[in-house]
Order: structure tokens, then C-alpha cells, then sequence
């Protein structure tokens, strides 16, 4: 008996190895059958689970949203990782939707087996937070003295090229810890447009990109990383978007802007960077380094990107419907709404239209999918 | 040994029972101070980990809500139990059948020696190599989905697999010969002297090697960041994404919510309490052993 | 294969045998187990093709020494030259070692040769007990009390002792040392427990010998138990750094996650693992930046392959020189198992 049983499980196990090495074709992306648990108002009534994954940026956004289209019926998987990992998720086919804070390049759409509708949904003010005691928000930094912070030219929170905008200011003599991105990260790369602008020393060494060579500092994945680092090490300095700086009660710089002013990140400030911006066909935006004088400087669009057809990339249609009303719900009044709470500057209203118009080119298989 | 030891032989001088001495509390000194991190590390657990038990702490999935609360870590928990558990199911049968080979049938054989020799060679693997490998053939391939609870038992079980083979082997060898050579004589097949005589005797300690196997597996990040990846909700299909402690908690780590940091302090306990539980499970059936 | 089967085999075909069902299973089994056996090195070997095969893009396109011993990490402009990872693993695993193997030596000898006899088995059970502990807790450990307790303790020995090498500079939170401190802790247990195997096997005789001698413990411990086991006791301590060297998860939480070799030990600095760990998701469809990550992986793969085989060898030998013809001929498993959980 008791060898007739083993046999068995060794067998079992076995079959379970060769099962497992052959695979099954059931995707991740289950639709539930479940019967609607109720939900009302705005929220989309659509039955199915969305693995999204990308910009850490606009992860507060993806899951906060997330978190109350879930009544509804819409379970939303969000997980940030960076707009570089989340790009790569959905050319590979391992999310049905990326959050990418850059426009996608051509070499980005190259890759996609299925070409992309990309709409902006938000945008937000990229702080530079310090932890620093006793300091209060509003030490001015302009973009080559943030520039010199990263590359390792300034060591201390009272050098000389900080403190000369900085009148009246008890800098203290603490070492400066730089915390900057590990991961591919969208907040990286318009950070690091920003430098690039003010320094050429920037420009020619680390350069532009959603991931560079640092100096100097320390590493830290996403915009949560970040932030927790800051957190955690008195004199440190990092990049992070409000949200989270608000979340964690940090204190941040005024940048100077284009125009020549100091500007503190703010829903004013950030919108205003929104306001006049040229918006190509593929309404791939930026709003770094805005020319209007109201506008804080390092303030970042962030987009939404998933496949035209998704039922083509491999989703059931009941993705390829509930990817159409979430994109929907993000830019509806509710889902800006939202957005505005959680200290982003919502799109301003001509983009938004264009941007709605977009999704309503979302196709199954060649068939437009009706208003969700 | 003898020449240096002659050297000794005149009386125990005052210096050298001072060395003595020092070198005695040197050796102490060292035991104390190895064990300085083990009290520390209990310590900020239970401090820390009891503090961030919240109400829901067992029994919600992490909302992943940025402004309101975080909730708990029960998919965490229950996706844990799945992909261990069929790690377990897939490397214990597979392991003690490799052992069952070496000890029974291939024993000094060429073949066996190369077995073994691999079977070592998987031990000394780093276990973030088996998570990229099965990433590599597995999650970006598309076989069976993207990230599933699946991939990442199998990248426990690549790292399982050895360690019930190495124990199990040990344990077998310490079947008595004459068992099995009483039960041939006797014209009972092999394969029946096998599952019957010798793997009876052997069982607790069978079990005991399995169930380090599997403690250690249940402790593993690395192998499942990149094939069960990580979601909220609970699940019970091993085809879909899958949450799991250890990977709950390296997210855990790095967010700046403190709240989100006391969850990743409980879910630490948490895990190591399980751990713990299946090590002393290990251990009592180890002493339950007729054999060693 | 089947010199010590064959000769059992008559006695399974004696005259007392029942069925010729049951002759003909035994073929089955035996022909089961086999396939079990060739499977596992049939996936060894295609893990093994297949992580070449992915790194040789990469490797093509970057040479494989420049790949290895350039200073230049970066991904962007697609330069992959791994010498700050490598250099960031060597360096933790040496901290590591320096701090660790010394610890755990002392403890085996301790617990061996010092202890009380009833002290024996509880000490035992909580060194072991160190490697109960997954790295993520390690990790979290690290971040949340390491890192802010001992910042003010690095900075002063930094200022004070600057005339060491690679001592000196401002004090990054995470770190090279922290990292190291987490290894050594990390491979404490196994350093200890084979170490108090391989010590275990020194012959009685001797000990009694250099005791009747007049000696003291500590010179019995010294002319009689550490001669004998030095070999073993350095295969104990490559196991362990074997282990340091792949070890993940604590250490991409600690080290600083910086593609640069650090100044000093208190610098940031990065490892093979943790970049591994870091970049995989975002590397997916890049051939090249993937092809790097898996040469790395099989960087560590490689370097463990080398120090466990070095490592095995001097165990297997220091233990098989007592035992003989013991019945287990491979102590090394037991340690394995008696000192299990630890690396991710």
C-alpha cells in the first residue's frame, strides 16, 4: 500500500515538473466571472483584473484610483517599478498597461509587439526634499548649483555657491548625501533635463537619460526609495515627486525657473508649467523647464500607456474594456479629481479632451470597443 | 605533534596560565559576541514586529492605498503557503528520488559520482541565478502567462532539490546493509525492499531534511522577485501572479510610510515564527529517528 | 553506475522469488529513479547553455575582459563593464570574512573544546538559529537599525583612524561595511557548524596526549586541535564565502546601490547580485543590457562554482581523514543541512 502511494507522489511530482516545463496557456491576466459587487456612481462597471506596472512617479495615482475602482468590479495591479521596468513590461508583454513619466521614443514603439495609445494623465512637481533639522522648506537652489550637488562638487549644506542665494539662511556644515534613482526611472530623466539645461558639465558627463552613470551618492529604487532614504539620513538630498515629499512632511527647495525665479512647487506652479506647451500628434508633451515665469521648473508629465489593441497583444476583451474605462476614469472629473488630492496638477482641459479622444481608438482585434 | 609537545613538558609557568586564561575568554568572548546579533535581531522583531500587528493584519490584503491605510499581509501569507507548497511538492518526490538512486543503485558508479557531483554544484548555486534562469526561460518567454505563483515554486524547488538530496542521502546510508541484504534473501524484489524496508527506516529522517528544505525555501526573495512577482489580492490559482512574504516584505523595506515600514517589522516576524515552527517540526522528527 | 546493483542481483533472483510481475518492476524502478537522476543534469545542463547563450550578446559586444575588469556600468549608453560590481562583491565578502570567520572559528572551538558539556547543545542550537533568519529580515534589520545606529560610530572611526588603508572620508548611510557586517553574520552559521565538524574529527588521542603532556587547554587547542583541522577550517571558511559572494537581497538593501567603486569602506558601492536584482525588470527587451545582467549572473555563478569546489575539497579531505571508511561518505552534507536557510 504504502508503496504503491509513493510511487505515486513521485510520480505526481514528476508530472507536475513536465506539466510546469510545458506550461499552460492560461494568461495572468484573469477576467473574473464573479457577479458585480455592487459599486456606483462613475466607477465603470467592467470585470477584470489589470496588471499595470511602471513610473513610481504616478504610482500613487495607479493605486489610489485603483483602490476605488475595486468596488466596481475593476481590480487594478499596479506595481512601480519605474518607467524604464513598466515600458519593458508592456513591450514584453508582461503588463497590460505601462505608467511611463517620458514620452515613449521611437526606439520605445519599435519594440512593442502591438503600437501604443499614450495619453499624459497628470502632472507633477519633481522637489528636491532635503533632510536637514530645523531647516524649514524654501532653501533656494538654482540648476547648476543642483547640478554641482550631483556631480560631487559640493559636499556641504553651507558652501559657499549654496549659500550665496541663500541670504539669511543658517545653513548648517553637515555633509550632503546625494540619494539619487537605481532603477530606469522617468523622474530620473527629467531631473536630469533639468541639469543638463543649467550645466554643461552635466550635459557632456552623466547626461540625459532614464538612467545615468552618478558620481556620486547613494542608490535607491523608485520614488518611495527615495524618499525613505531621505527619511532616513539626516543631510541627505533626493529627487522626489510631491506626493511624496508631502506624504513624509519633507522640506524642499524653491527652484529657479527659466525666467530667472525662484519658484516652490506647488498645484499653481506646476499647472502653470502645463499652460502654452507645444502637444505633438502622439501627445507626447514635457513640461521641464517651462519658459513661463510662473512655472516651477522640474515639473514632469506622466503618462498612461497601453497597446491600441490589446486583445491582438494577448489580453481577453474584457482587458481591452476595462483598460478603456480606467484610462476613461483617470481623466474624467472623479479620476482628476483624485489626482488633485493626492498633490498632482491635474491636465489641463484642452489636453485632457485630446487626450480622451485618443482612447476612444482603443480596438479588440480590429473591432472598436463601445463607450465603457 | 610530539616534537612540539615535548617542548611542554616543563612545569605550567604563570605566563602560560595566563595565556591560558586570556585565550579561554578570547574563545568566550567570541561565542557572546557571535551571539549578539541573534538577541538583537529577536529583539527588534518582536518590538517592532508586535507594534505593526495591526487589526487587519492576518486577515486584509494590502490595499495599496497611498493615503489611506496600507492593510495587511494576508495574500502575502496564503501565496507564501501555495508556492512553497508545491515547491516542496516537486522537490521532496524529485530529491529523495535522486537519493534513492545514488544510495540504492548508483552508489560508487561513475554516473553517480557525476550526480553528485552536480547535485553539489546546485548547493553552492546563488539563489538569485535560479530566479534569472527561470525568468529567462520561463516569465519572458510567455510560457503560461507572464509572472505566475507557478515559476516561483519552481525557482524554490531548483534550490530546494539539493538540500533533500544531500540530507536524504546521508540518511539512507545509514540504513543498515543487512536489512536490505535479509530482505533479498529472502527474494523480495529490490524495489520493494526499497519503498518497504528502507525508506520506512529512514522516513523521520527524511522528513526532517525535507522540512529544512522547505524552511529554507520559504525564506527565499531573490528566486521570486522576478517569477511570482507580487500583487495585493489573494489567490489561490498558481497561474497568476502570486503575493509572498519575503518579496512583501523587500517592497515593505523601501517605502517611507511608516506604517507601511511596522508592516514589513510584522510580516518579518511572521515569517521567521513559520520558519521557526517547520525547523522544530524538523528537529522533533529528527529525534524520532531509530537511526542516528 | 551499477557495479555495486549488479552484485546484489542474484540474491534478488533466488528461487524465493514470487512473481515474475515483481522481477520485471525492478528494471522499472531502478530505470525511474535513473531518469530522476539524468533530469536534474539534464536541467543543470540547459540552465547552464542557456545563461550562455543569453550572456553572449553582451559578452560579443563588450569582450569578455573588458567586461569584467572595465570600470564602467552603464547601462544608458550601453557600456557594461562590471569591474564596480565585482570589486563591491569581493570587497563585502572580504569584510565579511575578516569579521566573520574569526567569530565563527571562535565559537566551534568554544563549543567543541571550552564549553560545559550541558552548554553544548543549547549554544549550538542558537548559532544555528542565525541562519533561520531569511536575508530580507537581514535586510530590514540592516536598513532600519544598523545603518542609523552605527553612522556616528563609522564617521568616528573614520576620522580617528584615516592612516588605515581604504579607512578615511565622510560615512555614506548604507555602505560597503554594513554590507560586509550583514555577510558575516550571514555566514557565521555555516562557518561555525563545519568548522565544529572538521574539529570534531581531531583523534582524541592527540588531545589527551598534549593534556598528559602538561599542556593547557588553550595550548591542546592550539599544538593538538588547530593543526590538524586547519585545512578543514579554511574549506569551512571558503563555504562561507561562497555563500557571501551570491548572497542578494541584504545586501542590495545596504550597499548603496552605486555603479562606482567606492573610496573607502564606508562608500557606497554596488555587487553582481544586487545589480542583477535591481535591473532585470527594466533590462527585459534590451539584448544587450539582459546579456549583461546574465553574464553577471554567471559572473557569481563561475566565481561560488570555484570556491565551493575548492572549499568541498578541503572539507571532504579533513573530515575523511579521520572517519576512513566511515558509513557517510560525504560530510559535507550533513553540514549542508545542519546549517541550511541563509543565502537569497
Amino acid at each position: 500500500m504504502r508503496s504503491t502511494k509513493f510511487i505515486a507522489v513521485l510520480g505526481a511530482g514528476t508530472l507536475a515538473l513536465g506539466v510546469a516545463a510545458c506550461g499552460s496557456d492560461d494568461t495572468s491576466t484573469s477576467t473574473s466571472t464573479s457577479p458585480a459587487a455592487g459599486g456606483g456612481g462613475d466607477t465603470p462597471k467592467v470585470q477584470a483584473t489589470l496588471n499595470g506596472a511602471g513610473s513610481t512617479f504616478a504610482a500613487p495615482i495607479y493605486q489610489e484610483v485603483g483602490s476605488k475602482l475595486k468596488s466596481g468590479g475593476l481590480t487594478v495591479n499596479y506595481q512601480g517599478v519605474g518607467s524604464g521596468d513598466g515600458v519593458a513590461q508592456l513591450q514584453a508583454g508582461t503588463a497590460d498597461f505601462a505608467g511611463s513619466d517620458p514620452a515613449l521614443s521611437e526606439e520605445d514603439r519599435g519594440k512593442l509587439k502591438v503600437d501604443a495609445i499614450q495619453v499624459p494623465i497628470a502632472l507633477g512637481a519633481i522637489t528636491l526634499s532635503y533632510n536637514l533639522p530645523g531647516q524649514k522648506s524654501g532653501i533656494k537652489l538654482d540648476g547648476p548649483v543642483a547640478a554641482d550637488i550631483y556631480l560631487g562638487k559640493i559636499k556641504k549644506w553651507n558652501d559657499p555657491k549654496i549659500a550665496a542665494d541663500n541670504d539669511g539662511i543658517d545653513l548648517p556644515d553637515t555633509n550632503i548625501t546625494v540619494v539619487h534613482r537605481s532603477d530606469s526611472s522617468g523622474t530620473t530623466k527629467g531631473f536630469t533635463t533639468f541639469l543638463a539645461a543649467y550645466s554643461p558639465q552635466w550635459d557632456k558627463g552623466p547626461g540625459v537619460d532614464k538612467t545615468v552613470k552618478w558620481p556620486t551618492g547613494t542608490g535607491a529604487k523608485g520614488n518611495d526609495g527615495v524618499a525613505a532614504a531621505v527619511k532616513q539620513t539626516e543631510g541627505a538630498v533626493g529627487y522626489v515627486e510631491q506626493a511624496f515629499a508631502l506624504q513624509n512632511g519633507f522640506t524642499f527647495a524653491d527652484v529657479k525657473n527659466k525666467a530667472g525665479d525662484f519658484i516652490a512647487p506647488t498645484l499653481e506652479s506646476t499647472s502653470a508649467a502645463g499652460e502654452g506647451i507645444d502637444v505633438p500628434a502622439d501627445l507626447g508633451i514635457s513640461t521641464i523647464d517651462s519658459p513661463n515665469p510662473k512655472a516651477y521648473p522640474i515639473a514632469s508629465q506622466t503618462f498612461l500607456d497601453f497597446p491600441m489593441d490589446p486583445c491582438k497583444a494577448g489580453a481577453k476583451p474584457d482587458v481591452a474594456k476595462g483598460l478603456m474605462a480606467f484610462a476613461t476614469y483617470l481623466l474624467g472629473s472623479e479620476g482628476q479629481d483624485t489626482i488633485k488630492q493626492l498633490s498632482y496638477a491635474p491636465l489641463p482641459e484642452a489636453l485632457d479632451t485630446k487626450a480622451t479622444a485618443a482612447i476612444a481608438k482603443t480596438t479588440c482585434n480590429g473591432k472598436a470597443l463601445g463607450g465603457a | 605533534m610530539s616534537t612540539s609537545a615535548q617542548t611542554l613538558l616543563a612545569p605550567a609557568s604563570g605566563r602560560r596560565r595566563t595565556t591560558d586564561r586570556v585565550m579561554r575568554g578570547v574563545l568566550a568572548l567570541g561565542t557572546l559576541v557571535a551571539l549578539i546579533p541573534l538577541v538583537l535581531v529577536i529583539y527588534y522583531l518582536f518590538a517592532r514586529g508586535l507594534k505593526g500587528m495591526s487589526a487587519g493584519f492576518f486577515t486584509s490584503d494590502p490595499t495599496g492605498s497611498f493615503l489611506g491605510e496600507p492593510g495587511g499581509v494576508k495574500s502575502a501569507i496564503l501565496g507564501t503557503l501555495e508556492i512553497v507548497a508545491l515547491a516542496a511538492a516537486i522537490a521532496i518526490p524529485i530529491g529523495i528520488g535522486v537519493a534513492l538512486y545514488l544510495v540504492e543503485f548508483g552508489k560508487k558508479g561513475l554516473f553517480a559520482q557525476i550526480v553528485r557531483y552536480f547535485v553539489d554544484v546546485m548547493t553552492g548555486v546563488p539563489s538569485i541565478v535560479f530566479g534569472l534562469f527561470i525568468y529567462i526561460t520561463l516569465v519572458t518567454s510567455g510560457i503560461g502567462g507572464s509572472f505566475t505563483g507557478w515559476k516561483g515554486s519552481l525557482a524554490l524547488a531548483l534550490l530546494m532539490l539539493p538540500v533533500v538530496t544531500r540530507s536524504a542521502e546521508v540518511v539512507l546510508n545509514l540504513v543498515p546493509e543487512a536489512l536490505r541484504e535479509a530482505a533479498l534473501a529472502l527474494g523480495v524484489p529490490r524495489w520493494k525492499v526499497t519503498l518497504k524496508i528502507v525508506l520506512p527506516t529512514a522516513l523521520p529522517g527524511l522528513i526532517t531534511g525535507s522540512l529544512l528544505a522547505v524552511a529554507r525555501g520559504m525564506g527565499e526573495t531573490a528566486p521570486l522577485l522576478f517569477t511570482s512577482a507580487s500583487v495585493f489580492g489573494t489567490t489561490y490559482n498558481l497561474g497568476e501572479r502570486m503575493n509572498s512574504l519575503p518579496v512583501q516584505i523587500f517592497q515593505d523595506i523601501s517605502q517611507p510610510n511608516d506604517a507601511i515600514v511596522n508592516r514589513a517589522w510584522a510580516s518579518a516576524l511572521t515569517l521567521v515564527l513559520l520558519i521557526l515552527a517547520i525547523t522544530l517540526i524538523a528537529r522533533l522528527a529528527a529525534r524520532r529517528s531509530a537511526i542516528t | 553506475m551499477g557495479a555495486g546493483a549488479a552484485r546484489t542481483t542474484p540474491a534478488g533472483r533466488s528461487s524465493f522469488e514470487r512473481s515474475a510481475a515483481a522481477r520485471r518492476a525492478d528494471p522499472l524502478f531502478r530505470g525511474g529513479l535513473t531518469a530522476v537522476s539524468a533530469l536534474v543534469l539534464v536541467i543543470l545542463g540547459f540552465f547552464f547553455v542557456f545563461l550562455i547563450v543569453k550572456a553572449r550578446p553582451a559578452l560579443a559586444e563588450q569582450g569578455v575582459l573588458s567586461f569584467v575588469f572595465s570600470n564602467d556600468w552603464n547601462p544608458s549608453k550601453d557600456v557594461f563593464g562590471a569591474w564596480p560590481l565585482l570589486a563591491g562583491t569581493l570587497i563585502t565578502s572580504a569584510i565579511a570574512m575578516v569579521i566573520g570567520v574569526p567569530i565563527a572559528v571562535a565559537t566551534a572551538l568554544f563549543i567543541t573544546e571550552l564549553s560545559p558539556h550541558r552548554l553544548r547543545q543549547p549554544l549550538t542550537i542558537l548559532v544555528e538559529l542565525l541562519a533561520a533568519v531569511p536575508s530580507v529580515v537581514y535586510g530590514l534589520w540592516g536598513v532600519f537599525v544598523l545603518i542609523p545606529k552605527l553612522r556616528g560610530t563609522e564617521q568616528n572611526f573614520s576620522d580617528s583612524l584615516s592612516f588605515l588603508p581604504f579607512v578615511g572620508g565622510s560615512v555614506a548611510g548604507p555602505n560597503y561595511f554594513i554590507a560586509g557586517l550583514l555577510l558575516a553574520i550571514m555566514i557565521l552559521p555555516i562557518v561555525s557548524a563545519i568548522s565544529r565538524e572538521v574539529i570534531a574529527t581531531v583523534p582524541v588521542e592527540h588531545k589527551e596526549a598534549a593534556l598528559a603532556l602538561g599542556a593547557t587547554r588553550w595550548e591542546m587547542i592550539r599544538i593538538a586541535v588547530l593543526p590538524y583541522s586547519r585545512s578543514g577550517i579554511t574549506g569551512a571558511a571558503l563555504l562561507g564565502l561562497g555563500r557571501a559572494v551570491g548572497e542578494t537581497i541584504a545586501v542590495v538593501l545596504v550597499i548603496g546601490n552605486a555603479t562606482q567603486v567606492g573610496e573607502h569602506i564606508f562608500d557606497q558601492g554596488y555587487s553582481l547580485a544586487a545589480v542583477v536584482a535591481n535591473e532585470f525588470g527594466e533590462a527585459a527587451n534590451d539584448p544587450l543590457h539582459s546579456g549583461a545582467l546574465i553574464a553577471a549572473g554567471l559572473l557569481l555563478f563561475i566565481l561560488t562554482l570555484g570556491i565551493n569546489g575548492i572549499a568541498r575539497a578541503l572539507v571532504v579531505r579533513a573530515e575523511r581523514r579521520q572517519s576512513g571508511t566511515g558509513p557517510t561518505p560525504e560530510p559535507v552534507g550533513v553540514a549542508g543541512m545542519s546549517a541550511t536557510g541563509g543565502a537569497a
